[in-house]
């Protein structure tokens, strides 16, 4: 699980991309972005989720996420991903 | 208290008690003028009374733990005086006993005692022995007066009758009292005085070693009083030299200025102004010791002293503290600070590099010149500044007559070379001589009249590319190591802003040439329609990528209206952008409808290598029908556009549809609205409405409610007005592309308001 905070723009979507790629070499079931204290993300942060949602689609794993801030929320709506990932209520959902 | 009935009061003559109370009174009051030490002054009071007043006189003090101590004692018979002093020694009289001193002392009211009988005195007495005494040597009348001043009891006066003597009267206790009140007074001044006094020669102690230097100066302009820190700092060996020399003979050995380095006179010294009846505030001063050139920064505080009674000022006292270290600091940061924001303000070296100049003089230097290394490995003067024009013409005429080429072995020849910062402290006239090629080079380097000089170079990434020079000349102020740290700092500033000016300028220039291919050279000409675009690059010019928008016909009085934002910048970004114009044009141009056109945008993304190429697009189809225009919004991912009414009033018009690129399936909803007379329909990109943040961002909220504050403008003020807001949003800078394309219905002119 990767919790994350702050901003996740130009600036920030290499750590991500970085915590993803090493939290893959675990290659655990299943992989929860908490989001909840994100206070906001833009394409480039957007672009970092996606491609990890599409790594982990073609390699079986599983990738959930928390919904983060309203800004985030907004960005998701516009982006028109949220049927496309799956959004949980809490990062402890994913065990139940 | 044993106060006598009337009837046993003695009859005296009137006349005779006139004329020794007189006479002693005089008496008293020469002697209590003559000296200012109480013990003298008792003595000679007590000695007075004698033998017209009393036999035996006696003075008590109450001292500060309430214990009487006697401290004169005069008397006709001398014997007795020493052998009562002794006694008084041995048998102190008990302050909370019945002795009439002590009664006095206590009371605050006199005690008249015309006739002391053995009873009476056994009744007092400090034991057996003084009792003895007081009957052995006849003690027969007594007045004991209090000392009253100031409503204290300092102590007691006692006159005595010994044997035979007339009894004193009431006459006689008020005379006693008249002379005690007078002795009172005198000791307290006398205690006043010698408070005043130590008080003072503590305040002398503190102000001699004071480490702030300070000076009194009286009307006259001579300085009375002066510390050591004052002579240190005024430059003489002691205070004496100071209260010795004569007013106004130290001030010109030293050029005084303020801090915008305006020459100031004795006249603007905040003590002079004293005199004057002004009442100035603290003065900070730049002080410049002629001699050695030395720059010291004073705040100057200047206090009154005044007459007690005329008020007017006799004296006044300076203090000068010496902030020269702090302001150095200060003066270094902010130059500095401001230094970088010029630096930064502008791509344009040649003139920032002037500004730099200008704000070298005079805070640092007199003159300050800037050279730089060309690519024909000359050296060029590209910044000079002096505020005489005259005198800059001097420099003008040296670097045309004299310009160094880069093989000269001092100077800024040798600076450039090497690296090396140098710094001149002394420039002897001899080593000008030597320097210049001929005498007119050396008339004009004489008239410079550097006396200190100072350059370093501005490094690059690669080197030393230019050197800044300092010069310091008519001020006489000497460049200390400080100054060449903070020259050196200034120069490695320049240098790396020269040369990055110099890169940009190269990156910036490839980078808005891609950029340009990539949005529409111009848009159409639209018949009843207006319509504008707004583009500006984040990443300072140099990255391409990111934003794109496009105008086209795509059918009679049909136009298709794209923006869009392709996530990324750089070469890849670039191609990307390139792909999704090109082909929302020709899908637009077989007929497709504004869905299809996003899903063969999506396709053709898809096929792209992997990475996930992240492109979000709003399309609007605006088709003329003459009484008003039909739009059709489709978004892939964008933000919706904004449709305003000619009140100001705007809605977001479209629904959310999945970006391109990435996820499949994508899906599309086109929304259907209407853009009537004076409307508007506004494109933008997040970069709009991220601006700001993380603290102030626009967001679509913002910029609805900025759309209806705004003023009416024509389409294109008003795509201008809302990119300046964004841009004073983001005043850290921008960190995403910002675009705006809007669209107005115009056959006819916007209501005003």
């Amino acid at each position: 699980m990767l919790g994350l905070h702050g901003e996740l723009d130009l600036l920030g979507a290499p750590l991500l991309q970085e915590a993803i790629d090493q939290a893959d070499g675990e290659a655990s079931a299943i992989m929860v972005l908490d989001l909840q204290d994100l206070q906001f993300v833009d394409s480039a942060g957007l672009r970092v989720i996606l491609a990890a949602h599409e790594r982990s689609r073609q390699s079986g794993q599983e990738l959930a996420l928390t919904p983060g801030t309203e800004q985030v929320q907004r960005l998701f709506t516009i982006a028109g991903v949220n049927d496309h990932l799956r959004i949980i209520g809490s990062p402890d959902e994913v065990f139940v | 208290m044993p106060q006598p009935p009337e009837g046993e009061q003695t009859d005296v003559d009137a006349h005779s008690v006139g004329d020794v109370a007189a006479s002693v009174l005089i008496d008293a009051g020469a002697v209590l003028a003559s000296s200012l030490d109480p013990s003298t002054t008792m003595g000679q009071v007590a000695s007075l009374t004698l033998p017209r007043l009393a036999d035996l006189c006696v003075i008590d003090l109450r001292d500060e733990d309430g214990s009487i101590r006697e401290v004169a004692v005069a008397c006709v018979q001398p014997e007795l005086a020493r052998e009562l002093e002794k006694l008084r020694v041995e048998h102190p009289l008990n302050p909370a006993g019945g002795h009439p001193v002590a009664q006095v002392l206590r009371s605050g009211q006199p005690v008249l005692l015309p006739e002391m009988t053995s009873t009476l005195l056994n009744s007092f007495a400090q034991g057996s022995k003084h009792a003895e005494f007081m009957i052995d040597h006849g003690y027969r009348s007594a007045v004991v007066a209090p000392l009253l001043a100031r409503e204290r009891t300092l102590g007691a006066l006692s006159v005595l009758r010994l044997g035979g003597g007339t009894p004193y009267g009431q006459e006689d206790l008020q005379l006693v009292c008249e002379l005690a009140r007078r002795a009172a007074l005198a000791i307290d001044n006398a205690r006043l005085y010698s408070e005043v006094h130590s008080v003072e020669r503590r305040l002398e102690a503190i102000l001699v070693n004071l480490a702030e230097a300070i000076t009194v100066v009286d009307e006259h302009g001579q300085t009375v009083f002066a510390n050591q820190a004052a002579a240190d700092l005024l430059c003489v060996s002691d205070p004496e030299e100071l209260t010795s020399s004569r007013p106004g003979e130290i001030m010109p050995r030293f050029l005084v200025l303020d801090e915008q380095g305006r020459e100031l006179d004795l006249e603007h010294m905040p003590g002079r102004q004293l005199f004057a009846g002004e009442t100035p505030g603290p003065l900070l001063v730049r002080n410049i010791v002629r001699a050695t050139g030395e720059e010291r920064w004073l705040i100057v505080r200047s206090s009154p002293i005044a007459d007690p009674e005329s008020g007017r000022v006799v004296y006044v006292v300076n203090v000068f503290e010496n902030i020269t270290e702090v302001k150095r600091v200060q003066l270094a940061e902010s130059f500095m600070a401001q230094a970088s924001r010029v630096l930064a303000s502008s791509l344009d070296y040649a003139e920032t590099l002037q500004r730099i100049a200008r704000l070298a003089v005079p805070q640092i230097a007199d003159w300050c010149a800037v050279e730089l290394v060309n690519e024909k490995d000359e050296i060029e003067r590209v910044a000079v500044h002096h505020p005489d024009p005259a005198k800059l013409e001097l420099a003008e005429q040296l670097n045309r007559d004299y310009r160094p080429s880069l093989d000269e072995p001092a100077g800024v020849p040798e600076v450039i070379r090497t690296g090396e910062a140098r710094i001149y402290t002394d420039i002897p006239a001899d080593a000008l001589a030597q320097y210049a090629r001929d005498n007119q080079h050396l008339e004009l380097l004489s008239a410079i009249g550097a006396t200190a000089v100072i350059i370093v170079p501005m490094i690059g990434a690669t080197g030393p590319i230019g050197a800044i020079t300092l010069v310091s000349a008519e001020s006489m102020r000497r460049l200390s190591p400080g100054d060449l740290a903070l020259a050196e700092r200034l120069g490695r500033r320049a240098g790396t802003a020269v040369e990055n000016a110099r890169l940009y300028t190269e990156r910036s220039r490839i980078a808005q040439t891609l950029q340009q291919a990539l949005l529409p050279e111009s848009l159409p000409d639209i018949p009843g329609l207006d319509v504008h675009a707004r583009y500006c690059a984040a990443g300072e010019l140099n990255e391409v990528g990111g934003d794109f928008y496009d105008v086209f016909d795509y059918g009679p009085d049909r136009w298709m209206l794209v923006i869009g934002d392709v996530c990324g910048k750089g070469p890849r970004a670039a191609g990307v952008t390139a792909l999704a114009r090109h082909t929302l044009r020709a899908a637009a141009m077989s007929g497709q409808s504004p869905t299809e056109m996003l899903e063969t945008l999506h396709r053709a993304l898809r096929r792209q290598p992997p990475g996930a190429d992240l492109c979000t697009v709003c399309l609007v189809a605006a088709h003329n029908t003459g009484a008003a225009t039909q739009l059709a919004v489709a978004l892939a991912g964008h933000p919706p556009p904004l449709l305003i009414d000619r009140d100001g009033h705007a809605e977001l018009i479209g629904s959310p549809g999945t970006l391109l690129g990435v996820l499949d399936p994508i899906e599309i909803l086109e929304t259907k609205a209407e853009l009537r007379d004076g409307e508007t329909l506004l494109l933008y990109t997040d970069g709009v409405t991220d601006a700001g943040r993380p603290n102030v961002e626009l967001g679509e909220t913002g910029l609805i409610e900025l759309c209806r504050q705004a003023p009416r403008l024509d389409l294109d003020s008003l795509l201008e007005y809302v990119e300046d807001v964004a841009l004073m949003h983001a005043k850290l800078g921008l960190r995403d592309d910002l675009a705006l394309l809007g669209l107005r219905a115009s056959q006819s002119v916007p209501s005003q308001r």
